[in-house]
C-alpha cells in the first residue's frame, strides 16, 4: 500500500515544465542568433535578398587576412594586451601580497579602489586623461593608453589573485618562510607566486580578453595612431560588411577560446567565474 | 612601501585626471576663473536630449533585463540536469561580454535594411519592417543592449535563487504557509536586494556603454557617452568644458548607482549567513 | 491509544532502505529522542512525521487523525532545524509572529503570544533585532520560540544543538527540556549525541540502519541494552568474546567468566560478555574470592577525564577499560600490575551472529 500526495512546493526536480522550455529556448535563440548570423555572413557570397545565403565562400577570410592593416592591428592588440598584463602582474601581485601580510587594514580601501573603475565610464576616463596630459610628454602616447587600460582592467586581475592569496593563507606561509631565514621578497617569489599560479593565469587571461576587445579608450586616446583589431573592425563595418563579419568571427573566436581556457583552469584550481567586460 | 607603486599609478591615471576634470568643468579656459557656464550650457536641447536618452535607454534595458533575466534565471535554476544548467550559465558568461562593435554589427546583419529577419518577415509574412523600424535607432539600440544585459542579470540572479535556503521553505511550511505565502513573505523579500543589485548593475552597464552605440547609431541618436566621445575626438567644435560638465554629471549618476549596488550586495551577503 | 502513532513505516531512496518497519507509540506530553549514528534513519523518520518526506508504506496518526498524506502546512506541527532557519528579512518579533499570521490570528493576540514565548526563552530584549545580529544559541532559542508560538500539537527538533558550542549546547538542552515539560508538549528530538538523549528524554529510541534497536527509558537503554549495537553505542562496554561453557560460565580466550544464569543460550554457543567500565573494581592486590570474576593485568594507559580516570588494562589478549575515581583505588601508575574484578551481575551476555 503506497501513499501518494501532491507536494506543496518541494523542489520537484523530476520534470521539465513547458514555461521553462519556452523561456530557455527563446533565450538560447536570442543569444545565438547574432553569433551564427555573423558567422554565416562571413562565408556567404550574397545574403541580402534571401533567408539563406546564396552561396558559400571563403574569399572574405582571405581578403580579411590580406587587408592592409590586418597583421599590424593584430600585432598592436597583442602588444597592448601583453603590456597591460605585464603591468598588472608587476603592480597588483606585490600590492595584494603586501595588503594580505603587512597591512590588513588597507584591504577595505583596496576593495573600494577596485570597484571605482566600474563607476567611471570609459569615455569619461578618456576625456580626463586626454585633457590633463595634453601637451605633456605623456599626452596621447601608448604609455598613457596602457595606464588607462590598466585602470580599466585591474579589477579583473585583482579578484582572482586576491581570492587565490586568501585561500593559501599567505600570512602563515610568510611567517614560516621568514622563520627559515627568507626575506619577504624571496617568500613572495619562491613561495607565494607558485602557489597562486592558477589565480595569476585566470587574471591574465581575463585581462587579455578585456584588453584585446577594448575599443573606447584606444580610439579616443590614440585614435588612428595606434590601430588595434577592434578599431580595424569598426572601420570595416563602414567599408565592407563581409570582411567586417570575418573580423568579428575571428575576434569572437579568440574571446571564446579564452573563456574556455579560463573555465578549464577554473576546474583545475580554485578559479572564480569572474567576467571580463568588453568595450561596450 | 608595497602599496606605493599601486597608489602612484592610481593617482597618475585615475585620481589626478578626474580631479582636473571636475575642476575643469567649473573653469573658464580663457579667463582662468571659476564659472558655472559649462553647466548652464547643458541646458541646450541637444545635451538635455542626450541625458534623457542615456537615462531612458539605461533604465529601460535595466528593467527589461531584470524582469526577463530573473524569469529566465529561474527557469535555468529549476533545470533538473546539472550539465545543461552549467552549459547555459557558461553561455551567459560568454554572451554578456559579446558587446561593442561586433555585436552592433551582428544586429545590423539580422535587422538591418537587408537583414535576415527583415527579409524573413517580408517573405513569409509580407510585413515590411522598414521604415517604421530601424536598427539604427533607439529601439534598435535597446535590442542590442538587451542582448548583453539579459545574461548579466541571469548570472546575477541564479546565485540568489541558490541562496534561498530549503530550511526557510520547510520552516514556513511547518508554520502553515503555502507556496504563494512563502514567496510573498520571504522568498521575494530575500531576493529583493539581488534584484536591486541587478537593476543598478545593468543601469550602470548600459549608461557607460560606448562602442555598441558608436557602431550602431553614431550621430543619429544623442547619447551622453557619444557626446563626450565627440568632444574628445574633436569632431565637433565645442568647448571641452561642456564635455567635462557632462562627465561630472555622469560620474554622479554612476556613483549613485555603484553606491546603491554596494548597499544591495552587502545586504545579500549579510542575509546569506 | 497513543498520541502519536507510527505504524509499519517503510522508506527507501532508490536502492537504499532508510527506514524499515518502524513502529512506535508516543504518549502525549512526552519527550522522545531518536538516537543513532549518521544515516540510521532518524532524521528521515522525523521528516516523515513533519510531512517533508512521504513514507513508501505505513501510516502516521496524530491525535485521532491520520496525517500520513496531509501536507506539512496543515499538520499543526512545530519544527526546529539544525540550521536555525530564521527568516533573514524579518526581525525576531516578525519571525515568531509568522506562524500566527498564517493562521490569521488577530493582531492583539499575536502581540501577546509573541511576548509570552519570548519570555519563555528568556530573550525579551531581542525583539527588534535581526537574525544576523544574534549568536547561534540565541538564534536557536528564537527558532524554538517561533515553533512554539503556534501551540503545535507536536514539536519536532532535528539535531537542534549540533551547530552550537559545547557549553551552549549543555545549557540550551536543559532549557529545551524545561520548556517542553512546562508546556507538556509532545516532542520528538533527533540527535546523534547520546549524552544529550539520555539526559533529557522520557523515552529513547535507538536506531541503526533504519531499524529500531530498542525503545526504553534512558536507564533501561543504558543498564539493559537489548542488542549489541545498543550496548556499544550507548556508553562504553568491554567485550569478551567466547562460548557458553556451562550454566553460568563463558569461556573467552582462556578466561572463565562467571555470569548470571545463561538459560537463553545453548552450550557452546558463540556469545559476547559485555561489562561496563564503571562496574569493574581495580585493586593493587589480589582480591578475595567473593569479588566475583578476578583477572590480573597490566596498566597500559591512564586517561584523566576529570571526575573519573579511565584505565586501559592489558588482560590476556585484549585491553579492558575500567573507570576509577581517585577515592576508590588509591594511586595507580603505568605498567603497574593490577587486579580487575567484576561481579556476575555486571555481565551482560548476548548472542553473536556472524
Amino acid at each position: 500500500m503506497t501513499n501518494r500526495r501532491t507536494s506543496t512546493f518541494k523542489k520537484a526536480r523530476t520534470h521539465l515544465q513547458l514555461w521553462q522550455v519556452v523561456l530557455i529556448a527563446l533565450f538560447i535563440f536570442y543569444m545565438l542568433l547574432p553569433i551564427f548570423s555573423t558567422y554565416i555572413f562571413s562565408i556567404a557570397t550574397r545574403w541580402d535578398r534571401t533567408i539563406l545565403p546564396e552561396g558559400i565562400t571563403s574569399e572574405f577570410y582571405q581578403e580579411a587576412t590580406k587587408a592592409s592593416y590586418f597583421s599590424s592591428s593584430l600585432r598592436n592588440s597583442l602588444i597592448l594586451s601583453l603590456s597591460t598584463i605585464l603591468v598588472s602582474l608587476v603592480i597588483i601581485i606585490p600590492t595584494v601580497y603586501w595588503v594580505n601580510v603587512r597591512l590588513p587594514q588597507a584591504k577595505s580601501i583596496l576593495d573600494i579602489l577596485m570597484i571605482l573603475p566600474f563607476g567611471i565610464p570609459t569615455v569619461v576616463l578618456a576625456l580626463a586623461l586626454v585633457q590633463v596630459y595634453n601637451g605633456t610628454p605623456l599626452g596621447r602616447t601608448p604609455q598613457l593608453l596602457i595606464g588607462a587600460v590598466f585602470i580599466y582592467s585591474m579589477p579583473f586581475m585583482y579578484r582572482p589573485v586576491s581570492n587565490a592569496m586568501r585561500s593559501i593563507d599567505a600570512l602563515t606561509l610568510t611567517e614560516a618562510g621568514q622563520s627559515l631565514g627568507a626575506s619577504t621578497l624571496q617568500v613572495m617569489i619562491q613561495v607565494i607566486i607558485p602557489n597562486i599560479f592558477s589565480g595569476i593565469i585566470s587574471g591574465s587571461l581575463l585581462v587579455f580578453a578585456t584588453v584585446f576587445a577594448e575599443f573606447t579608450l584606444t580610439k579616443l586616446i590614440l585614435g588612428a595612431r595606434f590601430k588595434t583589431f577592434p578599431l580595424l573592425l569598426v572601420e570595416y563595418t563602414r567599408i565592407n560588411g563581409n570582411i567586417a563579419a570575418a573580423f568579428s568571427v575571428i575576434s569572437f573566436t579568440i574571446a571564446w577560446l579564452i573563456s574556455l581556457l579560463i573555465l578549464w583552469i577554473g576546474k583545475k584550481g580554485q578559479g572564480s567565474s569572474t567576467q571580463a567586460p568588453t568595450a561596450h | 612601501m608595497g602599496f606605493v607603486p599601486f597608489l602612484a599609478v592610481c593617482l597618475t591615471f585615475e585620481f589626478v585626471p578626474i580631479f582636473f576634470l571636475i575642476r575643469g568643468s567649473f573653469l573658464d579656459k580663457a579667463t582662468q576663473s571659476y564659472t558655472l557656464a559649462h553647466y548652464q550650457a547643458l541646458a541646450r536641447t541637444v545635451y538635455v536630449n542626450s541625458f534623457i536618452n542615456s537615462i531612458k535607454i539605461s533604465s529601460l534595458t535595466a528593467i527589461i533585463g531584470v524582469v526577463l533575466g530573473t524569469l529566465i534565471g529561474y527557469a535555468i535554476f529549476r533545470l533538473p540536469k546539472e550539465g545543461f544548467k552549467n552549459a547555459l550559465i557558461s553561455l551567459s558568461d560568454v554572451t554578456t561580454n559579446f558587446a561593442g562593435a561586433p555585436l552592433a554589427f551582428a544586429f545590423i546583419i539580422i535587422l538591418g535594411i537587408n537583414g535576415v529577419i527583415t527579409q524573413f518577415l517580408l517573405k513569409y509574412f509580407n510585413y515590411e519592417l522598414y521604415p517604421a523600424f530601424s536598427i539604427y535607432s533607439f529601439s534598435g539600440l535597446v535590442l542590442a543592449y538587451t542582448y548583453f544585459q539579459l545574461p548579466l542579470m541571469v548570472l546575477t540572479i541564479i546565485p540568489a535563487f541558490v541562496g534561498i535556503k530549503k530550511e526557510w521553505q520547510e520552516s514556513a511550511e511547518s508554520l502553515g504557509a503555502n507556496k504563494i505565502q512563502f514567496w510573498w513573505h520571504i522568498g521575494i523579500p530575500v531576493l529583493t536586494p539581488s534584484l536591486l543589485a541587478g537593476l543598478t548593475l545593468l543601469f550602470a552597464n548600459a549608461y557607460g556603454a560606448y562602442a555598441t552605440a558608436y557602431t550602431l547609431v553614431e550621430s543619429q541618436l544623442s547619447l551622453v557617452t557619444l557626446q563626450i566621445g565627440f568632444m574628445i575626438a574633436g569632431e565637433v567644435r565645442h568647448d571641452p568644458g561642456v564635455g567635462m560638465a557632462m562627465s561630472v554629471l555622469s560620474l554622479i549618476i554612476m556613483g549613485l548607482s555603484i553606491v546603491v549596488y554596494q548597499i544591495a550586495t552587502t545586504r545579500v551577503r549579510r542575509w546569506a549567513k | 491509544m497513543a498520541y502519536l502513532e507510527l505504524r509499519n513505516i517503510h522508506k527507501s531512496f532508490g536502492n537504499v532502505t532508510a527506514v524499515n518497519n518502524f513502529n512506535l507509540d508516543i504518549e502525549k506530553g512526552k519527550l522522545v529522542s531518536f538516537l543513532g549514528p549518521s544515516g540510521c534513519g532518524k532524521t528521515t523518520t522525523l521528516r516523515m512525521i513533519a510531512g517533508f518526506e512521504q513514507p513508501d508504506e505505513g501510516t502516521i496518526r496524530l491525535g485521532n487523525q491520520d496525517i500520513t498524506v496531509i501536507s506539512p502546512n496543515q499538520r499543526d506541527i512545530g519544527m526546529v532545524f539544525q540550521a536555525y532557519a530564521l527568516f533573514p528579512n524579518m526581525n525576531v518579533r516578525q519571525n515568531i509572529a509568522f506562524g500566527l499570521k498564517m493562521k490569521k490570528t488577530p493582531k492583539a493576540e499575536i502581540e501577546k503570544r509573541v511576548d509570552e514565548v519570548l519570555e519563555m526563552v528568556r530573550l525579551k530584549d531581542t525583539a527588534k533585532r535581526f537574525p544576523h545580529q544574534l549568536s547561534g544559541g540565541q538564534q536557536q532559542r528564537i527558532a524554538l520560540a517561533r515553533a512554539l508560538a503556534v501551540r503545535p500539537r507536536v514539536l519536532l527538533l532535528d539535531e537542534p544543538l549540533s551547530a552550537l558550542d559545547a557549553e551552549v549546547r549543555v545549557a540550551l538542552r536543559g532549557e529545551i527540556r524545561r520548556i517542553q515539560s512546562d508546556l507538556a508538549i509532545t516532542t520528538v528530538y533527533v540527535t546523534h549525541d547520546q549524552e544529550e538523549a539520555l539526559s533529557i528524554s522520557d523515552q529513547v529510541v535507538v536506531m541503526n540502519n533504519g531499524i529500531i534497536q530498542q525503545v526504553g527509558t534512558p536507564e533501561e537503554i543504558y543498564r539493559s541494552p537489548a542488542t549489541r549495537f545498543v550496548a556499544t553505542f550507548i556508553g562504553t562496554a568491554n567485550q569478551f568474546f567466547g562460548n557458553v561453557a556451562g550454566e553460568c560460565k563463558v569461556q573467552s580466550n582462556g578466561l572463565t567468566i562467571t555470569t548470571r544464569k545463561l538459560s537463553d543460550f545453548s552450550s557452546g554457543q558463540k556469545v559476547v560478555v559485555l561489562v561496563r567500565p564503571e562496574l569493574i573494581i581495580v585493586s593493587n592486590a589480589q582480591p578475595d574470592t567473593n569479588s566475583g570474576n578476578t583477572i590480573p593485568g597490566m596498566v597500559e594507559t591512564i586517561t584523566f577525564h576529570g571526575a573519573v580516570t579511565r584505565l586501559g588494562v592489558h588482560v590476556n589478549q585484549q585491553r579492558v577499560v575500567a573507570d576509577i575515581t581517585m577515592t576508590s583505588s588509591g594511586y595507580i601508575s603505568l605498567n603497574q600490575k593490577v587486579w580487575l574484578s567484576f561481579k556476575p551481575d555486571a555481565c551482560k551476555v548476548m548472542a553473536v551472529d556472524e
